[in-house]
């Protein structure tokens, strides 16, 4: 029967079009490089029990430059849209070992300023509370000094632990000494340590408005490998 | 209704008419012109537009919030540059210029214009004649609802592969919100515009529309409007939902812009359309056509006119102020500048409530038009169904607010529009008792037309009985911004708005194309899209009732078993809708060929030959008698005069 | 059947009946009728357990919270019941339609018509005056169960019953892109992501967000309203039922808006009081 054919042949190619389309969009949106926090050693958790320890280095950039590429990304126009803006590197997509101990080494050499919400201008979900600034143990900076925050929250699954965590990122003043790319010489070195529970799935932000058009937080901020990404906690 | 041949109308031909004195050969420049050179215009200026743009503006260019203007410049350029070269490449300009330099259209100029002896190519071209619009409006509705379900199937695959991610989250908003828009562009036209150009003309016994120019004015500035929505999605897409809700459409990329033209422009088209067909339907109806004489369908289509021409330029309104708080830096929006959120969402309401109607009294209309026809029994009290459709009419601009029970814009007044939304229920609750009552005792003629009026009943009931729990305001505290919404409003739009549509395009196949729509393959896809209709958003109230949140791609693991089983449905939906497209297009090239009246219908659409000839009449008809007079005598009312006579027998005697 | 058999026998019975009566006897002894009504019954009885796997779908997660909650699940439990006899009709109708009176298939038009049924005076009034009272009666509960839950919120609450009261506790609600916090600002401005309540205090949340329209939804306590930006709307609960449960944003606010939830921890007084001392918010009651 030629109709029928006709019919099955116009199911096939449309369910080829909706594949096609759907895995060309999903290549096309690949999410950044995974970057995994490696294990070094164990590490005495507060309790007083020794925990996998695992690190992982975070720069925080204010642009692009010859020194640091641009996110890769496969859409022109988000090439074209997010020159010059902030973003994390190397990479947005992290991967951290359940029931550990985690050390995020920040170097953050943007500039910044006054926050919405002074709440992210604490430290929060850290081991005690605290984070480590350029040597020194703070619990919080101050809201008008902030330069960008990594804010973890929890993922819409009941089945997997609870987990927030933000921290602050101070700002690089006006006046800061900068190399022949612009960047700080000195950036902001911040250190936490945060213990994981159980595997789970978890995005992360920013919370400082850094990025552009209504309360500079389009853009860079509603951009997976710019200024949020993906926080996973996955069993060793 | 039967057509009275005997009176004789004397005709004043073109002939007889002064002309201006004709310029070359008939169409003038207009012979050159056609969608191909509508194309080239359109995406030339485009690229001049653009370009030109890109040297003016200098490159460090930036707004208060050091967003970078110059991309929002140029694609606004490039998106103004393609409306304006489209419609000029198509030739629309053609005639307004033509009395800029003091000349006007002849009487050879307008045959041409109407396709006279162009055959195939007529389709292509700014032509005036109501059919070949239909038939443009057919194509580009079902490549604008082919473009949104394809989105829709990408939507269900995210969200049924729930272990994972496919998409990231800016896209898959963009997805939802372009879905969204398209869908309703879609379903706005899809009866309006092929059915209301096509039949609603030769079912008033009129040679043509009353504004022929202006029709193929509102169909290529919707073929313009089209490409500037799908442009958004690589400008970084919309990413607000189709409600697009100010200030967070103000952080979308510069693809909102291409979501903001588009209403502009089909705002502008759709203008047109409802004026063109009120006034048709007001002022050429045929001789003897009283308002009681007149078919449901154009009564439903008049209903649609009148809320789309009022309801579509608080939206307009609302995009242009979102547009220029974009591009100028305005702050009509921008709450902290002294906009006001609410005032987007009251503007975005007004269109958007009677909108849902300006979708389903057509789509009821169409129902109740055919079903006369397939059950050989007159509509259920006409009257009634005409009490409806003004009572949906006089309320629809009464009840916006309902989607703004949670906004906390006026608390107080949630109690007076609880009352307007609850009190529509009536209007619509006669639509459905005419409805059964045309079912009542009819002998159904179960061909697909009817059969999709069965379903439009069935989802329309469903539809309406979960609008009955958002209308309420302590329901809706639960049920707002649920799935529980997106399912109610699926069954409304998709469920009787597109089955409805489905059920009209199969009904008017034959006149339209001169072909039967293949019943075997149409009612395959028909019932395979309903069966797989249903298990998608029965799932989805589910999901609703559980607490899922609507647009969002990531949920608690409760929601996956209704998420798995709404995706399996929709991928259902989606063979389903295809095997129908297969019947269409398979019909419109090979089908059967129709007589000029295959359903045996007294509409006098039906009453001339197919294909239909240009000026649709030989001889213009007049109508005596009332529509759908079909039907025997019913034998039960002969019974109940004999009960009533023999009861006034045993009163007199005792 | 003929006119004849419609007639009772006894002589005496119609007499002091009004004619309409005898309309509705003989309407019921049509075939139709009587499998319509049969009919009918039989689908609302199918439909019946809906009012009940409604409220259980919605109780999923440990819902009703609150009075709220509850409010809103009669509502849904009694709109099911009332709409099921009209769904049932309308169903009957079409289910009838397809079995009961005759259908024929095939290319030609029929030849014979259905009866000419212009209009039925007593169906278009039972329909209109059923549809009405149906509607009345959705209205008049609606906006009595909206004045109940208006004076369960906030709205209408007597004034010795105020925030500020000892016996209240007022948190903040600010939405954000994409994350919620909860302000105690009776408790030293005490700030927290996770929101916790005291059990069977009556709390009042002034909510507003710092960008976007967020929507604050603690599902389970049946409170819903929009954070504005610019604006501050307002709302309360008292929450009656020990546990956790979730706020999620129900107005879509950006790429991370499906990841803008949270927890809501009800606590005993004790374990409230405590929390607040921990967390270093100073205890003010």
């Amino acid at each position: 029967m030629k109709k029928f054919l006709v019919t099955f042949l116009t199911v096939l190619l449309g369910g080829a079009i909706v594949a096609g389309v759907g895995v060309f969009n999903a290549v096309q949106q690949e999410a950044p490089p995974v970057l995994v926090a490696n294990v070094v050693g164990t590490k005495t958790a507060p309790s007083g029990e020794e925990m996998p320890h695992a690190e992982l280095y975070l720069d925080v950039y204010p642009n692009s430059s010859s020194q640091v590429p641009q996110p890769e990304t496969k859409s022109p126009i988000n090439n074209l849209l997010l020159a010059g803006q902030p973003f994390y590197h190397p990479s947005t997509s992290l991967q951290v070992p359940s029931n550990s101990l985690v050390t995020i080494h920040f170097r953050q050499y943007d500039s910044g300023g006054q926050i919405y919400n002074p709440y992210f201008s604490k430290v929060h979900g850290t081991v005690d509370g605290t984070m480590k600034w350029n040597g020194e143990e703070v619990t919080e900076i101050k809201p008008d000094e902030v330069g960008h925050t990594f804010t973890v929250h929890q993922y819409p699954e009941s089945t997997q632990p609870y987990f927030f965590m933000s921290i602050p990122l101070p700002m690089n003043k006006a006046n800061a000494k900068t190399d022949k790319m612009g960047y700080p010489v000195d950036p902001q070195i911040v250190s936490v340590t945060f213990m994981t529970g159980d595997a789970g799935s978890y995005v992360w932000n920013c919370e400082f408005p850094c990025g552009d058009l209504y309360q500079e937080f389009g853009g860079p901020m509603q951009t997976r490998g710019w200024m949020a990404g993906t926080f996973d906690v996955v069993d060793a | 209704m039967s057509v009275d041949t005997a009176v004789e109308t004397k005709t004043v031909f073109g002939a007889e008419v002064p002309q201006p004195p004709q310029h070359g050969a008939a169409g003038g420049v207009m012979r050159g012109l056609n969608f191909g050179t509508g194309l080239i215009g359109g995406i030339g200026l485009a690229a001049v537009a653009g370009w030109v743009t890109a040297i003016l503006t200098p490159s460090s260019a930036s707004n208060a919030s050091f967003a970078p203007m110059e991309p929002t410049y140029v694609y606004l350029a490039v998106l103004l540059g393609w409306v304006v070269g489209f419609m000029l490449g198509m030739g629309a300009f053609v005639g307004p210029l033509r009395w800029v330099v003091g000349r006007d259209i002849t009487h050879a100029d307008a045959e041409y214009m109407a396709g006279k002896d162009l055959g195939r190519k007529r389709y292509w071209k700014y032509t005036t004649d109501h059919k070949v619009v239909g038939i443009q409006y057919l194509v580009v509705t079902l490549f604008i609802l082919g473009f949104a379900g394809l989105l829709a199937m990408l939507i269900r695959t995210e969200l049924g592969m729930t272990w994972t991610s496919l998409f990231t989250p800016s896209f898959y908003n963009s997805m939802i919100g372009t879905h969204g828009i398209a869908m309703i562009i879609g379903m706005i036209v899809v009866i309006s515009g092929p059915l209301g150009n096509f039949i609603v003309p030769m079912m008033i016994g009129a040679r043509d529309m009353a504004y022929p120019r202006l029709n193929a004015l509102s169909v290529w500035l919707l073929v313009a409007a089209v490409p500037m929505l799908v442009s958004s999605m690589f400008m970084g897409g919309i990413q607000d939902g189709w409600s697009v809700y100010q200030p967070l459409a103000s952080q979308a990329p510069v693809g909102m812009l291409g979501y903001q033209m588009t209403i502009i422009i089909f705002a502008i088209s759709t203008a047109i359309a409802s004026v063109n067909l009120m006034t048709t339907i007001l002022t050429m109806r045929a001789k003897g056509m009283t308002w009681s004489r007149t078919p449901i369908f154009v009564y439903g289509i008049f209903a649609a006119s009148v809320m789309g021409l009022y309801a579509f330029p608080f939206f307009q309104y609302a995009q242009i102020l979102g547009l220029t708080d974009r591009v100028f830096s305005t702050s009509f929006f921008d709450p902290l500048n002294g906009g006001s959120v609410w005032l987007y969402e009251n503007l975005f309401w007004l269109l958007g409530h009677p909108e849902v109607y300006v979708i389903l009294i057509p789509s009821m209309a169409v129902a109740l038009e055919l079903m006369p026809v397939f059950l050989r029994k007159p509509l259920f009290s006409f009257n009634f169904a005409v009490a409806g459709i003004v009572g949906v009419v006089a309320l629809s601009g009464l009840v916006w607010a309902h989607h703004m029970y949670m906004t906390g814009w006026a608390p107080a007044a949630n109690y007076p529009f609880m009352l307007s939304t609850e009190m529509i229920s009536i209007p619509v609750g006669f639509l459905v008792l005419v409805a059964i009552g045309t079912f009542w005792r009819g002998t159904a003629w179960t061909r697909l037309p009817l059969m999709a009026v069965y379903a439009v009943i069935f989802n329309k009931m469903i539809g309406g009985v979960t609008g009955v729990y958002l209308s309420d305001v302590p329901a809706d505290q639960y049920f707002h911004g649920s799935m529980f919404v997106v399912a109610h409003f699926h069954f409304m739009l998709m469920g009787a708005g597109l089955f409805g549509a489905m059920a009209g395009i199969a009904f008017f196949f034959p006149k339209m194309t001169g072909r039967i729509l293949d019943e075997r393959v149409g009612s395959i896809g028909l019932w395979t899209a309903f069966i797989g209709f249903q298990i998608t958003f029965i799932s989805m109230f589910v999901a609703g009732l559980q607490g899922q949140p609507r647009r969002v791609l990531d949920f608690d693991d409760q929601f996956n078993l209704s998420n798995w089983i709404s995706t399996i449905g929709a991928y259902i939906i989606g063979i389903g809708m295809l095997i129908f497209l297969s019947a269409i297009i398979t019909s419109w090239r090979s089908g059967v060929i129709a007589s000029s009246n295959p359903w045996g219908s007294k509409s006098l659409e039906w009453q001339t030959e197919t294909p239909v000839p240009l000026e649709n009449f030989p001889v213009l008809p007049v109508v005596t008698e009332r529509p759908y007079n079909y039907g025997v005598p019913d034998p039960y009312e002969a019974e109940l005069e004999s009960i009533d006579e023999d009861l006034t027998e045993k009163a007199g005697t005792k | 059947m003929s006119a004849d058999t419609l007639i009772p026998e006894e002589p005496e019975a119609p007499t002091n009946r009004p004619p309409s009566m005898e309309r509705v006897r003989s309407w019921l002894q049509r075939p139709y009728a009587r499998k319509i009504l049969i009919l009918t019954v039989v689908i609302g009885f199918l439909l019946l357990p809906l009012a009940w796997l409604l409220l259980a779908a919605m109780n999923q997660t440990g819902a009703p919270a609150s009075e709220i909650m509850k409010d809103i699940e009669q509502t849904v439990f009694v709109f099911t019941l009332v709409s099921i006899p009209i769904t049932a009709f309308v169903f009957a109708v079409l289910v009838y339609s397809l079995i009961g009176w005759r259908q024929i298939s095939g290319d030609e038009p029929p030849m014979q018509d259905s009866p000419a049924i212009r209009t039925n005076t007593i169906g278009v009034i039972l329909w209109t005056v059923a549809s009405s009272l149906l509607a009345m009666f959705l209205v008049v509960w609606g906006l009595v169960e909206l004045a109940q839950i208006t004076a369960n919120s906030y709205g209408s609450i007597s004034a010795d019953e105020q925030p500020g009261q000892k016996s209240s506790e007022i948190i903040n609600v600010t939405g954000q892109q994409w994350v919620w916090t909860f302000e105690y600002p009776e408790h030293n401005g005490l700030t927290s992501d996770i929101l916790y309540l005291p059990l069977d205090r009556p709390v009042y949340f002034n909510v507003t967000s710092k960008d976007v329209i967020h929507n604050f939804w603690a599902v389970e306590l049946g409170v819903k309203i929009d954070a504005n930006p610019g604006a501050i709307t307002q709302t309360g609960v008292t929450a009656n039922k020990l546990g956790t449960f979730n706020v999620r944003c129900a107005e879509l606010c950006g790429m991370h808006h499906a990841f803008m939830q949270t927890q809501i921890q009800v606590l005993e007084q004790d374990a409230f009081d405590s929390w607040v001392r921990e967390s270093g918010g100073k205890k003010t009651s």
